[in-house]
């Protein structure tokens, strides 16, 4: 009995070791952390991407105007020389705060530019924090913060 | 199918450089429902070069219309296929590729 277990173990260990030697990187975190993506609040979507951290504020740049003139699309670069594995950015102004989780390949860039919709509303007066969370490859959080205004929002469409 | 993406690859010095517009009209679940249509737009993207991701990036409703979008890699050489895939949350897929240059 001992000995067909033993074996049986032995087989999924062989089975399970070439898994994970090929592992393709694409993840679909839409997928695996469902809960992040419908989460109205930056620090509850933070929470259900990554669980209870304290990420240090520190090597991350982003590039957003100070103003923007139209909500509709909002240039944004998020830059950073931290050895990443994965860069999430959020914002405060639409209903839900999840905007891009990248998966970042070993020795990848972090350097992405995209365009995004942000709603200018009368609660928020068209102010708004968009925040980028880099999860290292050492294990360790970083947190970088911007603040704009938004003349009008983008996603009245 | 038509052209769904413009895809554009230049190598400087080691790093490739991408700049991709993707046709989509990426409609929020808000706009979706003022329109008396289904929300739908881009969920995820995938960039390749052979079999290797060099971009891999889940996305939501608020990525803007016809997403514009721009990524930085090393490790290809000239004349490489970068190839693009972007799915949509009514599960369609485009794959579009084009020649580094």
């Amino acid at each position: 009995m001992e000995r067909r277990k033993f074996l049986g173990l032995g087989v999924m260990a062989l089975v399970a070791l070439p898994a994970t030697i090929s592992a393709i990187t694409s993840i679909d975190f839409r997928a695996t952390k469902p809960e992040a993506w419908t989460a109205h609040k930056v620090d509850e979507a933070v929470k259900a991407l990554f669980g209870d951290i304290t990420p240090v504020e520190q090597g991350i740049e982003l590039g957003l105007p100070s103003v923007a003139s139209s909500g509709a699309a909002v240039p944004l670069t998020i830059k950073s020389d931290l050895d990443a594995k994965t860069v999430a950015i959020f914002q405060d102004m639409n209903p839900e705060s999840a905007t891009a989780v990248f998966n970042v390949p070993e020795n990848g860039i972090v350097d992405y530019f995209m365009k995004i919709k942000l709603k200018a509303t009368d609660e928020n007066g068209g102010k708004g924090v968009v925040t980028a969370v880099i999860e290292g490859r050492d294990g360790k959080f970083y947190i970088g913060k911007k603040t704009l205004d938004v003349a009008k929002g983008g996603c009245e469409g | 199918m038509a052209k769904n993406m413009k895809i554009k690859a230049k190598l400087k010095g080691d790093i490739v450089n991408a700049k991709v517009v993707a046709k989509h009209d990426m409609l929020t679940y808000d706009q979706a429902k003022a329109k008396g249509k289904e929300a739908n737009f881009i969920t995820h993207i995938t960039a390749k070069v052979g079999d290797v991701v060099v971009y891999d990036v889940s996305t939501s409703q608020f990525w803007s219309k016809n997403p514009q979008f721009k990524f930085k890699f090393k490790g290809a050489v000239k004349g490489d296929e970068l190839s693009i895939t972007w799915t949509d949350l009514l599960k369609n897929t485009v794959t579009e590729s084009k020649k580094i240059k």
